[in-house]
């Protein structure tokens, strides 16, 4: 059987999901034995920008027309398109307001000059293309990846949790932020599969893996609000990573 | 006239390329263009509370984010006049190092390496010099692997939070890291005599100014807010909260990155910037490695940066073990982040992430929210030097041969280590 072909691209975000490839330190060399990569421009300086891929990694937000660009061109030549990281997924933290009027902040940051670079409103992949997979997490878990390419490799769709980080931190036993400490934690309604990182180690979720399927944001909105925690504050807090992440 | 075009340097962090102008032998326009996306996190972060902003701005880059983090934090707490344990200052300070080592790892052996030996990559390189690249990869894990025990994440660090540290790491945690460095130490040697093998990098010669963290008694990363700039055999040294001296900004047509000059003139940041400013640090073992290398200071040749990289790496895993010794002979307490009171005031932080002087400054109201944030990243501060040695580089390169042109335009870059993400976040105008 030929290795499949592969290609890994960032759009705009920080390259953490390409990163964490990298950081499959133990695993890399094996990969590559695997899979043939065969466009991946952090790490080779030389790919091949045209050859049709059985599979595409896409990590980053659409934030410019060359990022649009890219993205429709990368989609052409894929037969499965996977959304790397929460940038991907759902347009991450340069989406957080995407309201914001976005010629003012340009002005502001470059001055006049500003007006006239290529820049939208950040949008996630599946609002530019359509997205077969989607890998979530700032940045993704290592092991969600590696477990993606095996499953992929064998023919079968990879499974990631519906339920919130709330289920893990409960497995752990660990004391709860927002009902014993009144902290505003997104666990409730932040997708599982980090072991509950932050609140494991005393810090509320900030909700970087964006909104759980299964979560219950009305009940969520309910303790704050009695832990006297305005709705505003909690809207913008849960919009940090995902625009759409509020509860309508 | 005829142009000499990088469209999209590889192995490099974000998306940017060069542009090299020839009229005969005359060079005309030399840009570094840097077309990744503006992200405006800092107009956006406008109006968050001070403990959702190193979190957000971390994300700026990934390989620099336990620095964003970091520096972040540093520039909230002056804000407010938060002073943090002893304990917290080392475990910073190891954070700090573990991210060095990973990033330093990366670049050298992954990214800049297959270019001395005209590999395109780190797995074509694997296949003929797999002792290279696993070296790489072992040193990359162990950096990763201080991140996680103490921040919690290899990217993108949860555990530091304004005050301290979300938890301590427990003394098993800290036996097994000491483990690992103690294994760590062992590849020093390997590394000096695999950078001491590379064939020459001898094409691009050109002196510039050098601005570094000014940290006399001890080689931190961290500690310390004075920045000495050495230009010419002059040295000048500021105080952080004059870092507009250094950040004289200027938005450029091409770039996404603004271009920063101090007192008329570019300058460098990152290792060789930091060797070259304190040169007091490199003594004993370290100075026989610089010899090993054959690296003097000052120096003209800004390849020499791997070089810098290379010497670091060995002096942060040195360093990494000492800190990891000293938390388990006083052992470690399960403390608390001290309190956080918000005040009304600005803050700044400067600290030496991989890349060099990266800087921090927010200004906060009285209830904690913040009001203004500015971050100049070491990309933005070299991106005007970069442009310097590229010109010099195709100056010198007297074959006039697009390819060979293009190809030592690129290792320059990469020599800088290059974080494109970070260059596009930058100061806003005053």
């Amino acid at each position: 059987m030929s290795k499949p072909s592969v290609g890994i691209f960032g759009l705009t975000g920080c390259a953490g999901d390409q990163l964490a490839i990298l950081n499959c330190e133990d695993q890399l060399l094996d990969l590559v034995s695997l899979i043939d990569v065969r466009d991946f421009l952090m790490a080779s300086s030389e790919n091949d920008a045209a050859c049709p891929l059985d599979l595409a990694l896409v990590e980053g937000a659409v934030l410019t027309r060359r990022d649009a660009d890219r993205l429709l061109a990368v989609r052409k030549r894929a037969k499965l398109l996977v959304a790397l990281g929460t940038c991907a997924v759902w347009g991450g933290v340069a989406a957080m307001d995407r309201g914001t009027d976005r010629g003012k902040l340009l002005a502001e940051v470059y001055g006049e000059m500003g007006l006239g670079y290529d820049s939208e409103p950040a949008r996630a992949l599946h609002e530019v293309v359509k997205v077969d997979l989607k890998i979530t997490g700032c940045p993704i878990e290592k092991d969600h990846f590696l477990a993606a390419i095996a499953n992929l490799l064998n023919g079968d769709a990879p499974v990631y949790p519906s339920y919130p980080v709330c289920t893990e931190c409960r497995m752990l036993e660990n004391n709860c932020l927002l009902i014993e400490r009144g902290e505003l934690c997104c666990g409730p309604v932040t997708a599982a599969g980090c072991a509950a990182r932050c609140p494991n180690l005393r810090v509320p979720c900030v909700g970087c893996r964006g909104p759980a399927g299964d979560a219950n944001p009305a009940s969520l909105l309910a303790v704050l609000e009695e832990k006297g925690i305005d709705r505003q504050g909690i809207a913008a807090r849960l919009r940090t990573f995902a625009p759409q992440g509020v509860a309508q | 006239m005829k142009t000499v075009v990088v469209e999209h340097l590889a192995r490099v962090e974000g998306h940017g390329g060069i542009t090299v102008e020839l009229d005969g032998d005359t060079v005309g326009k030399v840009h570094f263009d840097v077309f990744e996306g503006a992200r405006l996190l800092e107009p956006l972060v406008r109006g968050k509370r001070f403990d959702e902003v190193a979190p957000i701005l971390s994300r700026i880059c990934s390989i620099c984010s336990t620095a964003h983090t970091l520096t972040s934090l540093k520039a909230t707490e002056n804000a407010f006049g938060v002073r943090i344990s002893p304990q917290t200052e080392l475990l910073r300070e190891l954070l700090f190092r573990g991210e060095s080592i990973e990033s330093h790892a990366l670049h050298i052996f992954l990214l800049a390496m297959p270019d001395y030996w005209d590999y395109p990559g780190a797995t074509a390189l694997a296949a003929d010099k797999p002792h290279a690249v696993l070296l790489g990869l072992r040193l990359k894990k162990l950096g990763n692997l201080i991140q996680e025990t103490i921040g919690g994440r290899a990217i993108h660090p949860v555990n530091a939070v304004p005050g301290g540290f979300g938890k301590a790491p427990s003394a098993d945690q800290l036996i097994a890291l000491r483990g690992a460095l103690i294994e760590g130490m062992k590849d020093s040697d390997t590394v000096v005599d695999l950078m001491a093998s590379l064939p020459a990098a001898n094409f691009c010669h050109c002196d510039t100014a050098y601005a570094a963290l000014f940290s006399p008694n001890a080689d931190s990363y961290y500690a310390g807010d004075q920045v000495m700039v050495s230009s010419n055999g002059e040295l000048a040294l500021f105080h952080a909260a004059d870092y507009r001296t250094l950040t004289n900004e200027q938005a450029a047509p091409h770039s996404h990155a603004k271009h920063s000059t101090f007192r008329g003139r570019p300058f460098m940041v990152g290792s060789l910037a930091r060797l070259t400013v304190n040169p007091r640090r490199l003594t004993g073992k370290l100075a026989a490695v610089l010899e090993r290398l054959q690296l003097q200071l000052p120096t003209s040749n800004p390849m020499d940066n791997n070089k810098a990289q290379a010497l670091e790496l060995i002096r942060d895993v040195e360093r990494a073990l000492e800190i990891v010794e000293q938390l388990l002979r006083e052992g470690v307490r399960d403390e608390r982040p001290v309190g956080v009171r918000p005040r009304a005031g600005t803050g700044t932080a400067i600290t030496e992430a991989p890349r060099g002087l990266l800087i921090h400054s927010y200004t906060y109201d009285a209830e904690g929210r913040i009001t203004a944030a500015d971050v100049v990243t070491p990309t933005a501060l070299n991106a005007a030097d970069m442009e310097l040695r590229f010109r010099r580089t195709v100056e010198e390169c007297v074959e006039r041969d697009e390819a060979v042109i293009a190809k030592r335009l690129q290792m320059v870059a990469r020599a800088y280590d290059p974080c494109i993400s970070c260059s596009v976040h930058l100061v806003r105008r005053r």
